[in-house]
């Protein structure tokens, strides 16, 4: 009998009241975990931590790192995401749900996009009002009218799902601009098969490889050119952004160019790549820069990142964009409110996942509830993200709680609220045992122009490195798990 | 080829040889001794700290001159934009931005080069300096050893080759010009003893007794690092490897007559005058002027290949 395992069977940690992914109520194993987790009993403390440095170790040495800039500092810090090696397993039948809700969600997202920057049917027929769209930070009137590569807007997305206590799936956020966190997904399921490859072999998991095949095709579906071999490069603001290493790996996984905006030129509405043998057209630029800085011309005058032209390029049809500058009108905290209608509106149907119950104040009804259960509740400002503006109902004294009941009685439509969700649990390694974490998922999506929506299997799994923590993000020391969808 | 890649390149090839040029030159200055060293506490120091040409950056945050300050600030300060550690650091940020064009091998190198200098101390450099600085080398021939097996020979090679050859040519010099400025009112012996530094560090002892065994003066020692065809550091040498690398960078037959010719012509300008150099050139006094002359034609010709490769804008329709 091994250390970590003492009762077979029995989970080692108390549950609480949170749904753990290993461990089901009864305190047995569930049995798609079955595997791993004799897997992981029957090695030692000793053993487990040595192969917890050994991955930490590699991932250094491959420079698999995320950058930490600090102004305050003369040299930015790479860092390691902390990996942990007890897998996340979803089994088939739960993710073939996930997978349907997500490939739901993203066509309404996308068609919704498109429908704002053309006819705006959604708001002329009163489902969104019109404030939302013209108030928004993200939309771009640049974009009216344009006509974009195959109507595919969110070539990549990133949809961040949690599980609650009920044990259902909830969406949280629905990232349409840059997502990142591709990079992890792939090489953390390389670094297991590096570890563990007997764990891999003998369990019949679905292959995320072929994924990255997925990824160039949809890139290379919107060129606009009729080239066989269509130029495509990766628009990368520089070596110090947090997510370099995801960039350059995409791009050499892919084969395509990874490049900064000074070695791009844009001329006669045509953009080209610098290159010692003179200059090459560009057909597809998969960017991971923010709209405001991708052309000073059209936006941000003073950003050296773009290439100046770019979107007049972009205009007259010569290059493709992806994603479409503009689809972060469709991501923002308060827009998320309205997905399932949109959902209903334009494919007629029941959405699958659910949003997390949010409250508009600026409804009466939800108001008053809100109001009297201000204790279970989130409040957020719509117009505010990073968590300004918040109010955590179950932490805040009596005072905090009287001050935004006042600041949402004066202006309630500047507020929605949430009840407080419980992250599901999963174990992870430490110090040899296994300790329970919360964590969440961020699937990832991708869409070529036949605009058919490919849900990478899996997803990335964030883990909340602290104990009791709720914070997933990898600039607040979280951490990542490879996850598996059993075949 | 995107300009900026080829660029990094130059760097790479650069910032390898400079670290490993740098850790020569310490290891050696280390382990000779000087009269002055008795008896000034700190000349030893502070000679290494010339040698390396910093003295206004090392003074700038230090006061005087001890072992523990000087090698910590030539060898692991990342604020010191010219130590070994800041080399090594550079040259693999360089990389980092082409991966994707490099066999994976020399990523590894560089890195692992890089993440052991991160974690040495000036406690370590102290516990056995030649050790130390034996590994810094032995790190960045590995680089070149892998560099020189796997890599194809492309322009992506050619530019790291430049790199090194006009670093390598350029440090030579600069060592000569060190010695030569520095002896010019001192007795022969003098001149001498440090000559003979300079050939160890650049590794250049024994070849240099195989063919002055008997003749060991000042005059052929300085003959011997600037015009021997087959000591792979001095400068001639350098400057044919220059020539070729550059002429055999593969371009576009439009882009001919540009740029690059010029990058080639200057190069072999160079190379000939050195091919053609007289003795009397080598000594006395006119060597100063000759020194002077090649870090001039260094200089120039890495603002021309910037130029000609690395900063050009706009497209030739």
């Amino acid at each position: 009998m091994s250390k970590l395992d003492p009762l077979p069977g029995l989970s080692p940690y108390p549950l609480q009241h949170f749904y753990d992914e290993m461990y089901a109520e009864e305190r047995s194993i569930r049995p798609h975990y079955k595997h791993v987790n004799r897997m992981f009993s029957g090695m030692s403390p000793e053993e487990l931590q040595l192969k917890q440095k050994m991955m930490q170790r590699r991932m250094m040495e491959e420079g698999i790192t995320f950058t930490l800039y600090n102004p305050a500092q003369d040299h930015p810090m790479e860092r390691t995401i902390p990996f942990d090696m007890i897998p996340r397993i979803i089994p088939k039948g739960e993710w073939e749900r996930l997978e349907a809700g997500i490939v739901q969600r993203i066509t309404a997202l996308n068609l919704f996009i498109h429908d704002i920057y053309h006819e705006q049917y959604i708001v002329k027929d009163g489902i969104v009002p019109r404030r939302m769209i013209i108030s928004n930070c993200y939309f771009r009137p640049e974009m009216s009218g344009l006509r974009v590569p195959g109507g595919a807007y969110v070539t990549t997305s990133g949809i961040d799902l949690i599980r609650h206590h009920d044990g259902e799936y909830y969406v949280l956020e629905d990232n349409l601009r840059t997502p990142s966190g591709f990079s992890y997904l792939f090489k953390g399921r390389s670094l297991m098969n590096q570890l563990f490859p007997e764990l891999s072999l003998a369990s019949s998991i679905r292959d995320v490889d072929h994924s990255l095949n997925r990824f160039l095709s949809v890139l290379r579906s919107l060129s606009p050119s009729r080239t066989k071999d269509p130029v495509i490069a990766l628009l990368t603001p520089g070596e110090y952004n947090s997510a370099y290493y995801e960039h350059a790996f995409l791009a050499q996984q892919m084969g395509i160019h990874l490049v900064e905006g000074r070695d791009l030129v844009a001329q006669d509405h045509k953009v080209y790549l610098k290159e010692m043998n003179g200059m090459r057209r560009v057909d597809v630029l998969y960017r991971r820069l923010d709209d405001d800085f991708l052309d000073p011309l059209a936006f941000q005058p003073n950003s050296l990142l773009g290439v100046a032209g770019l979107m007049n390029a972009y205009r007259a049809g010569n290059i493709a964009i992806a994603n479409a500058p503009g689809t972060g009108v469709a991501d923002d905290k308060a827009m998320y409110v309205y997905v399932p209608d949109m959902i209903r509106y334009y494919l007629n149907e029941e959405p699958i996942l659910g949003n997390v119950p949010t409250y508009l104040l600026s409804r009466t009804m939800e108001r008053q509830y809100v109001l009297d259960h201000l204790k279970e509740m989130v409040v957020k400002e719509t117009s505010l993200s990073g968590g300004y503006g918040m109010l955590i109902g179950s932490e805040a004294s009596k005072d905090e709680l009287a001050e935004f009941r006042l600041k949402i009685l004066a202006d309630p439509a500047r507020y929605i609220a949430q009840p407080i969700m419980s992250l599901s649990r999963a174990p992870v390694l430490s110090g040899g045992r296994m300790t329970p974490r919360h964590i969440d998922l961020r699937a990832f999506v991708l869409m070529g122009a036949d605009r058919k929506p490919h849900v990478i299997p899996g997803g990335l799994t964030r883990v909340a490195m602290k104990e009791g923590s709720l914070v997933v993000n990898s600039s607040q020391g979280g951490g990542v798990k490879d996850t598996w969808v059993m075949a | 080829m995107l300009n900026r890649n080829a660029e990094a390149l130059f760097w790479i090839g650069r910032y390898i040889e400079r670290a490993e040029n740098h850790a020569r030159l310490i290891d050696v200055h280390y382990h000779i001794q000087q009269e002055e060293d008795f008896r000034a506490e700190g000349h030893k120091w502070s000679r290494l700290i010339d040698a390396l040409g910093v003295r206004n950056e090392y003074q700038q945050q230090f006061d005087g001159f001890s072992e523990q300050d000087v090698l910590s600030f030539i060898t692991l300060d990342l604020g010191n934009s010219n130590s070994l550690f800041s080399c090594v650091h550079q040259a693999r940020n360089n990389l980092r931005t082409l991966r994707q064009h490099l066999p994976s091998e020399l990523w590894d190198i560089i890195n692992s080069f890089n993440l052991w200098l991160g974690e040495q101390s000036v406690a370590d450099i102290l516990s056995g300096p030649h050790q130390f600085y034996q590994q810094v080398k032995e790190r960045a021939a590995m680089f070149l050893g892998a560099e020189q097996s796997v890599m194809l020979r492309g322009n992506e090679w050619r530019f790291i080759g430049s790199g090194r050859f006009l670093e390598r040519a350029e440090n030579t010099t600069r060592i000569l010009q060190a010695v030569t400025v520095s002896c010019k009112s001192k007795d022969i012996n003098a001149i001498y003893t440090q000559l003979q530094a300079v050939l160890k560090s650049v590794s250049g002892y024994q070849a240099f007794r195989r063919y002055y065994a008997d003749a060991m003066s000042p005059e052929s020692i300085l003959e011997f690092l600037i015009v021997n065809a087959y000591f792979p550091r001095s400068i001639r040498f350098s400057f044919h490897k220059l020539e070729e690398h550059l002429a055999k960078l593969r371009l576009d037959s439009s882009e001919k007559g540009s740029g690059h010719e010029r990058v080639i012509r200057q190069a072999g300008k160079i190379k000939a005058e050195l091919d053609y150099m007289e003795k009397e050139e080598m000594s006395g006094d006119l060597v100063e002027d000759v020194l002077q002359s090649l870090m001039g034609s260094c200089q120039k010709l890495g603002r021309t290949m910037e130029g000609a490769f690395f900063r050009r804008e706009g497209v030739s329709a």
